[in-house]
């Protein structure tokens, strides 16, 4: 009888001993949130189009980390779309939207025509249009994500998309070697 | 142990890892002194950092002087552009450059006029000038470091840290570059005036002029300057190092002479070490004692192809096609021209670029010099790249990961560090391009990494940006929330009878929308009711609270059937009222008048459009809408009703003419709702009884001038009540369709009073208008008086007005019904 009553209270000591330990790892150790959606969005690229149905980069990461098509993103392409593939262990999927250019564009408004409506300026997600009512606006080149968001409700149609120049400093030394990688990657076949 | 100085001094040196030593092929270029080329007609300065750190001084057509500025700055690493000879800006605009990619960059194209005259300098020397004068002094005489990079040197003269050890480079490692060799043999004395200058400016411990042992002479030549300079004794010495390609970079450099390495991403600086090349400190000299900007510099025009190899001095900007012409440049085709020596250059994509300031060497190679490119074969992994790589990275990996387009496994393996040096692709059995791949990958990353900037940068914006949205959100219903508890307190001070007033009003409103068929018209309700909401004005909830008084009072005096009695009551309980009854019978005095209109108004107001400026244009707008409606209106029209009053028409006419004529655009509004009054008026006629209008005429003519006579008054807030009664006027029209009899309506808009006038006769209608408009006459002289100066007010009260018609329909409505 006396075995049994010790078998119970040292049970009984060990549950309440691991009860309090779990209790303060809980406390101490709380993660807030879920990480996966600060790396989910770290990978995305933050033009905040809306392209993807969510309001947002962020909201598009908290979709994916609850299980959402990771290939939305037409702005980040196949490339993002494989990072989030890789960081979320799914299978990648190819872009549902129709395969956009990857040339960087940015919003352009053709200053005589604009009438100052103040439309896209609501539109822009990064308040990259600088102007005020029946006043002429003009977009600020280095913040624009060219989201194309802006194009939509202008009711004169003059905000142009340009594809972003090349100059010194964003140029891609790629740009002139791409013939020459060609020739390699079907030399590298004929000799396999 | 001997100090670092000691060994210094002693001269000891150190082994640089890795390393290569490719034929020499300096003598080509390095047996005759510098020697100068014949002006060319055209220069090309480029002038990127203009829209970014600076400005342009001159523009298309200007002349300029030779040494002149072009660009005005501001900025650490700013560096002015001067004009390399005198003559004419022919033009500014994009032109390709100096560079791999032969991208255009803003340039302005100078024609030299042959004179090559100078601007005014100004020589110094050391004594008369501070430290930070002598900076400023080489920074605008744009001085970059001429050993290839192009760094600003003011930078690098002024540094944070103390200054131990200066290294002035004269190394020169490539294998076919002599510019450095022939200008230390020829200007040997002008370089150490410029160690002298550095000297003062740094104050370092140790001065050492390292020069490889494959230029003895330039060496001498050195040493034989130092001995002659008064420079401190055992400061400076000129340290002779083995030739091996490529010692001439700046870390390997430090290694070499001090034994220390310089960290990964750190800068020479940071060890208490500068390096100049020997060029720059001919180019600080001539700033500072002879007050000359960097406008030339020495090339090695070198190669098989070239006529005339050697050293020239060519100014800034030369085009490497006139240089090349002038020294005899065999052209042959897909001749390749290579900026920089054949370890480190790169091939120009066209020859119309110009000289910069790190442009030391033209190669033109024949076929025999430089063998074609030839096909790149798999990596075999022998290792020669490991060893030959002088910053101790494992090219085998950086390819294998560069290849695969991994680039930050790439980046792992401090890809950053590689110096470009080119020692890798002259070992590789295998012929592969291996610094190639570490530019792609290079410039791969530098885009990745800006990327992330902008996205961070955009992400930052967008919470910035729902932050801005939230807070006015929240600002807005705030507001609409204080102005709702002040109206709740308003409406608690007040009277009883406000109460009663605003309970009356709503069952007016509502009787009216149910019974209204026209869906303007109660739109039309509806915005004023919203408007008498969102007012906060105290002002405006009082007017309303009388206007419901004045309303009712009427009311009971019209119960009673004594009209007299209502109007002189009207009169007696305060002006707002007296402004509703005059309001009123201004727009019954119009009425009458349009009511005789015939197609001819609009056609006549439109001349009068034309002459006024753009804002007309909606006059005109008005006007073709009146003609519409006209039209629709005209087969129900009853043509004996317009035809007995062709002197009122004109005369109205006239009214309107002269209304708009003033020029002052706002009243062309006035005009426009005048007209447009005018066409519902006329369609009004169709249902009215003719002989009841009849005897009116001459109220009408008093009250357009009346109209007139108001609006040229005042100003353009006027315009506006005249707008508010033309809205009225429409309200009224959509009412008069539902009335019966059009008299009983016309009159019950005269009189507040409605119910008792059914029965009245012409003659008494007449009276009263005229009664009306005389008290409208005195209320519109007091409110000339005190509206003008307050303005705003005016606008309140054309909104009263509107109002309280509006209101009055519904009530006659209402007792339509009845």
């Amino acid at each position: 009888m006396t075995s049994i009553l010790i078998a119970v209270a040292v049970l009984s000591l060990l549950a309440l001993v691991f009860g309090v330990i779990l209790g303060f790892a809980s406390k101490k150790f709380k993660v807030e949130g879920n990480p996966v959606i600060d790396q989910v969005e770290a990978l995305l690229p933050q033009t905040q189009c809306g392209q993807c149905g969510y309001p947002g980069c962020r909201p598009y990461a908290e979709a994916i980390a609850n299980g959402d098509h990771i290939n939305k993103c037409p702005p980040g392409g196949t490339a993002t779309m494989e990072k989030i593939a890789e960081l979320m262990g799914v299978d990648q999927e190819p872009l549902n939207a129709e395969a956009q250019s990857s040339v960087k564009k940015v919003a352009y408004i053709r200053e005589d025509e604009c009438i100052g409506c103040t439309k896209c300026i609501q539109a822009c997600p990064v308040d990259a249009i600088l102007g005020a009512g029946k006043l002429m606006h003009t977009v600020i080149a280095k913040d624009c994500t060219g989201c194309d968001l802006c194009v939509e409700p202008c009711p004169v149609d003059c905000i142009d998309m340009i594809p972003l120049e090349t100059t010194l400093q964003n140029w891609d030394w790629k740009l002139n070697t791409i013939p020459v990688k060609v020739i390699h990657s079907e030399q590298e076949e004929q000799a396999c | 142990m001997l100090t670092i100085l000691e060994q210094l001094d002693k001269g000891s040196l150190w082994q640089s890892p890795g390393g290569i030593h490719p034929p020499q092929l300096k003598t080509l270029s390095n047996q005759s002194a510098i020697s100068r080329l014949p002006l060319a007609k055209r220069f090309v300065v480029p002038v990127p950092l203009v829209g970014e750190q600076a400005t342009l001084t001159v523009t298309v057509g200007d002349k300029v002087l030779k040494g002149q500025i072009l660009t005005e700055g501001a900025g650490f690493t700013y560096l002015p552009v001067h004009a390399p000879t005198s003559g004419q800006i022919i033009a500014i605009k994009q032109h390709a450059t100096n560079h791999p990619s032969s991208l255009p960059t803003l340039s302005c194209i100078i024609e030299a006029d042959g004179q090559d005259t100078w601007c005014d300098l100004t020589p110094n020397s050391l004594n008369q000038l501070s430290k930070p004068q002598i900076l400023d002094k080489i920074k605008q005489a744009g001085i970059a470091g001429m050993g290839g990079a192009a760094f600003p040197s003011h930078v690098k003269l002024n540094p944070a840290s103390e200054i131990d050890l200066v290294i002035i480079n004269g190394i020169e490692c490539e294998p076919y570059i002599t510019s450095d060799d022939r200008l230390m043999r020829d200007h040997s004395h002008e370089i150490m005036s410029g160690v002298g200058v550095i000297n003062h400016l740094l104050n370092p411990q140790r001065i050492i002029i390292a020069i490889e042992d494959n230029k003895p002479e330039a060496a001498q030549a050195m040493q034989d300057a130092l001995n002659r300079s008064d420079l401190p004794k055992g400061v400076v010495r000129v340290t002779v190092i083995p030739t091996k390609y490529p010692s001439g970079g700046e870390k390997q450099l430090i290694q070499i002479i001090t034994g220390k390495e310089v960290p990964s991403g750190a800068i020479p600086a940071q060890l208490g070490i500068v390096v100049h090349n020997v060029g720059t400190a001919y180019a600080i000299q001539e700033a500072i004692y002879q007050g000359k900007p960097l406008i030339e510099r020495v090339v090695t025009l070198t190669g098989e192809h070239i006529g005339q190899p050697g050293n020239y001095w060519l100014p800034i900007g030369t085009t490497v096609a006139d240089a090349l012409q002038s020294v005899k440049f065999i052209e042959s085709a897909e001749q390749k021209v290579i900026v920089g020596g054949p370890m480190m250059g790169y091939a120009l994509a066209e020859l119309d670029v110009p000289i910069l300031k790190g442009t030391n060497c033209l190669l033109v190679p024949s076929q025999n010099e430089i063998a074609p490119d030839v096909d790149e074969k798999a990596c075999i992994r022998c290792g020669e790249c490991a060893v030959a790589c002088p910053a101790l990275l494992l090219p085998q990996q950086l390819f294998w990961h560069a290849k695969a387009e991994e680039y930050d496994k790439a980046a792992s393996f401090n890809l950053k560090d590689c110096i470009e040096c080119g020692c890798c692709s002259y070992v590789c059995p295998s012929d592969i391009p291996l610094v190639e791949y570490y530019r792609v990958a290079k410039s791969a990353l530098k885009i990745e990494a800006e990327e992330k900037r902008q996205a961070e940068q955009a992400k930052i914006r967008f919470e910035t940006r729902l932050q801005r949205l939230e807070d006015e959100k929240n600002a807005r219903e705030a507001k609409a929330k204080e102005a709702a508890a002040k109206r709740q307190a308003n409406m608690k001070s007040s009277d009883k009878d406000a109460v009663a007033a605003a309970m009356a009003r709503i069952a007016a409103k509502k009787a009216q929308v149910t019974t209204a068929p026209s869906t303007a018209s109660s739109t039309e309700t509806a915005t004023q009711t919203s408007q008498a909401v969102v007012d906060p004005k105290k002002a405006a909830v009082n007017a309303a609270i009388e206007r419901a008084k004045a309303k009712k009072a009427a009311q009971a005096s019209a119960a009673r059937n004594d009209t007299l009695d209502s109007t002189s009551e009207s009169v007696i309980v305060d002006d707002k009222q007296a402004k509703i009854a005059a309001a009123v019978a201004r727009a019954k005095a119009k009425k009458a008048a349009q009511i005789n209109q015939t197609d001819m108004v609009p056609t006549e107001v439109e001349p009068s459009t034309d002459i006024i400026d753009d804002k007309k244009a909606r006059v005109a707008a008005a006007v073709a809408n009146a003609k519409a409606k006209k039209i629709t209106k005209e087969n129900q029209t009853d043509e004996t009703a317009l035809a007995p009053q062709p002197t009122a028409e004109i005369e109205s006419t006239t009214d309107i003419e002269a209304s708009t004529d003033p020029i002052d655009d706002k009243k062309a509004r006035v005009a426009a709702a005048v007209a447009k009054a005018k066409a519902k008026k006329l369609a009004q006629a169709n249902q009215t009884d003719v002989t009841i209008l009849a005897p009116h005429p001459t109220t009408d003519i008093e009250s357009t001038t009346d109209l007139e006579a108001t609006t040229d008054l005042i100003d353009d807030k006027k315009a506006r009540v005249a707008v508010a009664v033309a809205k009225a006027k429409a309200k009224k029209l959509a009412q008069a369709n539902q009335a019966d009899e059009a008299d009983t309506t016309i009159e019950s808009i005269a009189n507040d009073s409605i119910t008792a006038q059914h029965t009245e006769t012409p003659p008494t209608l007449k009276h009263e208008i005229a009664s009306g408009s005389d008290t409208r006459l005195i209320i519109n002289d007091d409110s000339a008086a005190y509206l003008t100066p307050e303005q705003i007010k005016k606008a309140k009260v054309a909104a009263a007005v509107a109002k309280a018609k509006a209101k009055k329909l519904a009530k006659s409505a209402e007792q339509e019904e009845h």
